[in-house]
């Protein structure tokens, strides 16, 4: 542990510049210089947590520099706070990590569903490629996290099973026209502009580091954990597992007037000379980067297909092209990393009739994945929410997605159908995040209810909401090294700057103080419940009192649960851990990795102890 | 559509002032004209956007009074309370209104934009096409950044009118003594009644009622809007009990000759006329909407005996906390709280002063919800209130969680409709507005005079934590269900479908501009101009013109019953689309040193590009075809080659040519079925793009008013042009293309003058 603090790169403007307002106060001119990122190791008791297994303690605190303003950008030079231009969506630090090992390893599944898992919701399938993998020595870590690693083990082992069975049944599979072009050379396609040597107003500069290439070569010797953070307008990418400098971002991409708002890593294509990232913009702007050679292609440009803001991307689990993007109109659209923009015409007209019944699910599938024309993008395109989409997340057997959306709704779909299943809303406001549990039996929502709600994939219905957090719940996660059959862990950060850690198992939840009667009621009325992933039948637990309606296109509307019927799970920690809103949550093996809205990445070691085995806390 | 009928009004105006009525007609309809003028409108006020007139600091009670006006119950309720009333709530109101409102005065605005005092005759309100010019022009139109300045958004709104000034007190007709109550109901009856849409109220008699009525608002100072929102609140209660307890005992001698007097009431309303009686004594409404109630809990610690105490609230002051949201706040408020030491509980059970654990809960929960954020606390380190600017986050919709056990409906469902923003540093000073939700057109913002349609994003700004000290201080949220929640989705999306649809159409008619740019009349819609549209995008576009006249009512219809497309300038008009990388990106906002650095930035850049030059014509070629080729697939063939100067590429590479390359590069996607068309395909105007959900974007009807940024950027190019004397008249006359060139020069030449003075 350092013993100094870096003094804090300076910030512009002194409110902060990613708090959506990109300008000045009192149009006092801005600082033009690039400053770098810094590091600090701080330590004392504001810097750990304890949980019944230890204690956690921040390992270091990166803090990305906040980039000067484009001077394309015109600062309001007075900060009329009633002007009304509406300002482009923005949104704090997120990151998408990535492992890559050369030469490959072994193909260790746990260890990829697990990644698969951390991805958040965005697991690995079956490639033909040689896989770079992680093999981590996973003998030595401790009797505690082992129970976690099996349960993942095992979890996986059907979801793979599952993954062989619809290896044929993969997303957009029976669509010849989709089917990819045969590789030459076996050589993955970059894509094909130069960022470095772009004259695009759309990226205003590349800053490489100096031993770039030195330290891409020194990747061979070790795994390296490659972060990659946006930040304002600025895209990093770090090397968290270099032994000094961490700080010092091997590239760093400065873009004009778009921000970069959501980005992902494809873990399929990913190569020891290959990372295929795809990054979505406030402009509706996506552009496929691959880092290592500094190459990129725009997609959607300048809204060419969909002019709103892209707030989640994420590669489809297991494919090398295609990547899902949700827009801000509600919108969810399936793109071709290769493929050029078409103007969008939806292939689909509605006839009079079919609107009001298309209105009420608010779902339909504009172009479908299945469509013979796919000569440009978009492969498919489907309007699910009324507003925006602001996450999404596949879950780990890759067939459904779970959507939740600025109007308060979760809908889950099943992506190979092409069909809405079910329709949840929040207690109230919009959800702002949603993740599977590694077996994909539940689903977590965050939102503006201040709340994480637990709903059952299987029983379709709300299991608990967790309240704990003072703000926006921004970011849930499952632990998988710390879920075992009967009990899950989870985490959530929130815009008050805390990070909550909650034990969940179905039997320790406590009953609601009503009194209403929890029949077992084998088949609710809209017959049994879908069949879980692991082929167990479900339905039970199926309270009378829900009535759901069932449109004609088999979509199910589940009311909202009265509180005073809900369990309410208590966290078993909550800690304010930054002086910022938090955006989003990552756990890892060996640590938890947090971000903020100003730039802050945070790395917290696990409790190092191997004595402290986990008890899992249910009765 | 007043504005087809005032610019109509001076164009054919053949006074002496032409000129300056030219000026005149090229002014578009303000956002919130826009955003009416196609609405059909409604008998119950609920869409009429009148802002109010500010007398010195009486900024907290304008916005408090729009907040209680948009609370539909409330406004009913008040126009509604003695039922003898013969005033509007009725669909035809409006006839009866115009004998009545004598009392109100109609002026436009003179020229210093004071109304006119005093004129107590009756005047037909709608009378803007007679606004003098001078007035409706906007100050300052030289400088920009005036423009967009609340104080100019204020003074255009007084000088646009109608004024309504509300000063004769109307109370005898509703049978009471002048109270705040009755001042109140003058005001929103007088805007429920009148003919306009728009305009400015000036509640002239209200203000010297509630100075009379209460020394404290007498003084000039700034005063809390939450405190006024609660005196108002009382008062209100005071007056119609009083007035009730009068009436009541009046009633039997009384009674037969008001019931003669409320003759009007028809015949379906002689069920409720006849229970009047009974209707006069319901002076609860207030309480019905405003009105909760609050259990203190006290457990003492001695004995475990719990006793309750239930009180009335009209509204729930909650403590802020840093980087939380109202839920959490509202939270902390039902958190226990332990009475110890020197604030014991006297318990009556065991006796005597004992620790004690207090809680409050909500028993009863109120239809309309206030929430008063306790921006404002007082440091006892510094004896003085200070303002806190906590991040505290407010929802759309909200339910409570702290209610108690027994609660009726504990699990209702609230969203927010209105938002009371203090703007400044701390107590003793600043401005308040207000952000309202209209049933049927979004949010608007409030602000005096002015009133303007926001985005619904807009109401996310006021968490606290943004520059400019605006900050929310009362929140009001107001009961509704999940159901009613996704019909107004549901209705929500289909207006944006038909504003889309119409948007489309509207685009044709910028075409048809574009390529006629000569002064003949131009029937917007049809006009030989064929473009192939998916078929559900054309819904009546011929008919378009019928249904609107009629919505304009009382306002004297135009003879020809054509827009007065003739009268803008189309010249310059046309040129827009084809100039986007100037107008918005350079705009002469900036900074002197701003400039500079952008054309280092500029110069660096063209290095660069010089060697790129080859590459990127050859790919900007094979990107046209491209382009083209789509085009034909989709069966969509616009003109939109004309967008594109032929000479590219061909000259050496400068500063305007790359400006032209960059718009090159990006293509512009042939369907102009989204805003960004307005913008003429311009890859720079991203955040006009993003919001295509902003009304004002999606019902312009021409091009001159395509989008606030838009249309003032447009203006103020042509300002000046004006400004510097070039041959703004002979330029008209010219292509478009050469003018854009020269518009680009003098921008150059602007810029060059700025760096070396």
């Amino acid at each position: 542990m350092a013993m100094f603090v870096l003094p804090p790169p300076p910030r512009y403007p002194p409110t902060g510049f990613s708090l959506g307002s990109p300008y000045a106060m009192g149009g006092a001119p801005m600082p033009v210089i690039e400053t770098s990122n810094t590091i600090a190791h701080p330590t004392g008791p504001e810097f750990s947590f304890h949980t019944g297994e230890g204690q956690y303690t921040l390992r270091e605190d990166i803090h990305l520099a906040t980039p000067p303003p484009h001077p394309s950008e015109t600062p309001i030079t007075s900060p009329n706070p009633l002007a009304i231009q509406p300002a482009p969506p923005s949104a704090g630090t997120r990151i998408s990590t990535i492992v890559i090992k050369t030469p490959p390893g072994t193909d260790r599944t746990s260890q990829l569903y697990r990644n698969s898992v951390l991805a958040n919701g965005d697991p690995e399938a079956e490639s033909s490629e040689p896989r770079t993998s992680v093999s981590t020595e996973e003998d030595s870590t401790d009797g505690g996290s082992k129970s976690g690693t099996d349960t993942a083990g095992a979890a996986s082992t059907v979801a793979t099973s599952m993954t062989h069975l619809m290896s044929d049944n993969k997303f957009g599979g029976e669509n010849a026209s989709l089917a990819p072009a045969p590789a030459k050379d076996n050589k993955k396609r970059k894509p094909k502009n130069n960022i470095q040597k772009s004259n695009s107003s759309f990226v205003s500069r590349v800053i490489m580091h100096e031993a770039l290439t030195k330290k891409l070569q020194e990747t061979g010797a070790s795994e390296d954990l490659f972060v990659f953070a946006n930040i304002n307008r600025a895209y990093h990418w770090l090397n968290l597992s270099a032994k000094q400098n961490k700080q010092e971002s091997l590239s760093k991409v400065l873009f004009t007037k778009s921000h970069p708002i959501c980005h992902d890593v494809n873990h399929v294509t990913k190569g020891a000379t290959h990372v295929d990232i795809v990054m979505g913009f406030s402009t509706g702007d996506i552009v496929w980067f691959e880092p290592m050679s500094n190459k990129y292609s725009r997609l959607n440009k300048n809204g060419a297909i969909n002019n709103s803001a892209v707030l989640d991307v994420q590669w489809i689990p297991g494919s090398d092209n295609l990547f899902l993007a949700g827009h801000a109109d509600g919108s969810l659209i399936v793109y071709d990393k290769e493929k050029e923009d078409a103007p969008f015409v939806p292939e689909e007209f509605l006839e009079e009739g079919d609107t009001q019944k298309k209105h009420m699910s608010g779902f339909f599938a504009a172009k479908s994945v299945n469509s013979r024309i796919q000569k440009f993008n978009p492969v498919a395109y489907w309007n699910v929410a009324k507003q925006a989409i602001n996450a999404f997340a596949f879950s780990p057997d890759h067939k459904h997605l779970a959507v939740v959306s600025e109007d308060g709704r979760l809908c889950i779909i099943n992506i190979l159908k092409e069909e809405l299943l079910d329709v949840f809303n929040s207690y109230y406001g919009g959800l702002l995040c949603v993740c599977w549990s590694p077996d994909g039996r539940y689903i977590l929502t965050g939102g503006q209810d201040d709340l994480i709600s637990i709903w059952s994939f299987a029983d379709r219905r709300i299991v608990a909401r967790c309240s704990g957090h003072h703000s926006w719940v921004t970011s849930v996660a499952f632990d998988p090294w710390r879920c075992d059959p009967r009990t899950y862990r989870f985490g959530s950060v929130g815009e008050d700057g805390r990070l909550l850690l909650w034990d969940f198992s179905v039997g320790m939840l406590s009953r609601p103080k009503a009194k209403a009667p929890r029949g077992s009621v084998s088949s609710g009325n809209n017959g049994a419940g879908r069949m879980k992933a692991d082929g167990q039948p479900a339905g039970r637990l199926r309270s009378e009192s829900v009535i759901s309606k069932v449109d004609d296109d088999g979509v199910t509307y589940h009311p909202v649960e009265p509180r005073a019927r809900t369990s309410n799970l208590p966290a078993i920690m909550s800690k304010v851990i930054d002086v910022d809103p938090l955006c989003q949550l990552e756990f890892r093996e060996d640590c938890i990795i947090t971000t903020c809205r100003e730039g802050h990445i945070k790395t917290w070691d696990r409790p190092q102890s191997s004595g402290l085995s986990v008890v899992p806390e249910s009765t | 559509m007043s504005f087809f009928k005032r610019s109509k009004s001076s164009a054919s105006g053949a006074s002496p002032a032409a000129a300056k009525k030219k000026e005149e007609a090229v002014i578009p309809p303000t956002p919130i004209q826009l955003l009416v003028q196609d609405a059909p409108q409604r008998t119950d006020g609920s869409d009429k956007f009148w802002g109010y007139e500010n007398f010195g600091n009486t900024c907290y009670c304008n916005s408090m009074l729009q907040c209680l006006y948009y609370s539909k119950q409330f406004r009913e309720a008040v126009i509604n309370y003695p039922k003898k009333s013969l005033l509007p709530g009725a669909p035809n109101g409006a006839i009866n209104t115009n004998a009545k409102l004598a009392r109100i005065s109609t002026e436009p605005a003179a020229p210093n934009g004071k109304p006119k005092v005093g004129a107590g005759q009756p005047a037909p309100l709608a009378r803007r096409g007679s606004t003098p010019a001078s007035a409706a022009t906007p100050p300052n139109p030289t400088k920009p950044e005036d423009k967009d300045s609340p104080e100019a958004k204020k003074k255009a709104a007084l000088a646009l009118g109608p004024m309504l000034n509300v000063e004769i007190p109307n109370s005898k007709n509703y049978n009471m003594d002048e109270s705040l109550f009755s001042a109140m109901k003058d005001l929103f009856e007088s805007v429920v009644a009148s003919d306009s849409r728009t305009g400015v109220v000036s509640p002239q008699r209200f203000v010297e009622v509630l100075k009379m009525k209460n020394e404290l608002f007498r003084s000039q100072m700034h005063q809390d809007a939450h405190e006024f929102f609660n005196y108002v609140l009382n008062e209100v209660i005071e007056n119609v009990e009083d007035h009730a307890k009068a009436a009541n005992h009046n009633k039997i001698n009384e009674s037969t000759s008001h019931l003669e007097t409320a003759s009007t009431a028809d015949s379906a309303k002689a069920v409720s006329t006849a229970s009047e009686s009974t209707a006069v004594l319901n002076t609860s409404w207030v309480h019905d909407l405003f009105e909760g109630a609050l259990t203190s809990e006290t457990k003492c610690l001695t004995c475990e005996n719990v006793s309750r105490r239930d009180e009335p609230f009209l509204d729930l002051s909650i403590d802020l906390e840093k980087h939380s949201s109202v839920t959490s706040c509202l939270r902390n408020f039902s958190a226990s709280e332990m009475l110890c030491e020197r604030n014991k509980f006297h318990c009556d059970v065991c006796g005597g002063l004992q620790e004690a654990e207090k809680r409050m809960k909500i028993k009863r929960l109120p239809k309309v919800l206030a929430l008063h954020l306790k921006r404002f606390k007082y440091m006892e380190e510094l004896g003085r209130h200070q303002k806190l600017f906590h991040r505290v986050v407010y929802p759309y919709h909200l339910r409570l969680f702290n209610t108690t056990d027994d609660a009726e409906d504990p699990d209702r469902l609230y969203e927010l409709y209105a938002v009371i923003i203090h703007i400044g540093g701390g107590p003793y000073h600043g401005h308040y507005v207000a952000i309202i939700k209209s049933e049927e057109h979004g949010w608007l913002l409030y602000d005096d005079e002015m009133v303007e349609p926001v985005d619904k994003s807009f109401v996310r700004n006021f968490f606290g934590d943004k520059p400019g000290l605006a900050c929310a201080y009362v929140l009001f949220y107001q009961e509704t269900t999940l159901e009613a929640v996704e019909r107004e989705n549901l209705m929500d999306e289909e207006r944006a479908a038909a504003k889309k649809a119409k948007l489309f159409n509207k685009t044709d008619v910028k075409a048809d501009i574009k390529r006629k740019p000569s002064k003949e009349k131009v029937n917007g819609h049809v006009n030989g101009h064929v473009i192939p549209v998916p078929v559900e995008e054309v819904p009546d576009v011929a008919p378009q013109e019928g249904p609107r006249t009629p919505t304009l009512g009382p306002q004297p219809k135009t003879p020809t019953g054509l827009p007065p497309v003739p009268a803008i300038p189309t010249t310059y008009l046309a040129a827009k689309p084809v100039t986007p990388e100037l107008t918005s990106p350079v705009s002469p906002v900036k900074s002197k040193k701003e400039r500079e650095r952008e054309q280092k930035e500029e110069k660096a850049r063209e290095k660069e590009r010089e060697k790129q030059a080859k590459k990127e014509e050859k790919e900007r070629e094979r990107e046209a075809k491209q382009k083209s080729k789509e085009e034909k697939e989709n069966g969509v063939s616009h003109g939109l080659g004309r967008f594109r100067p032929a000479s590219i590429g061909k000259k050496p590479f400068g500063f305007k040519q790359i400006v032209e390359k960059e718009r090159e590069k990006e293509p512009v996607p042939p369907i102009p079925t989204n805003a960004q068309q307005l913008g003429g395909g311009d890859a720079s105007t991203t955040t006009t793009q993003t919001a295509t959900s902003t009304p004002s974007l999606l019902q312009s009807p021409f091009p001159a008013s395509s989008t606030a940024t838009n249309g003032s950027d447009n203006r103020n190019s042509f300002y000046e042009r004006q400004m510097n004397g070039s041959t703004t008249h002979k330029e008209e006359k010219k292509p478009k293309e050469k003018e854009e060139k020269h518009h680009r020069a003098s921008k150059m030449l602007r810029k060059k003058l700025s760096i070396l003075g």
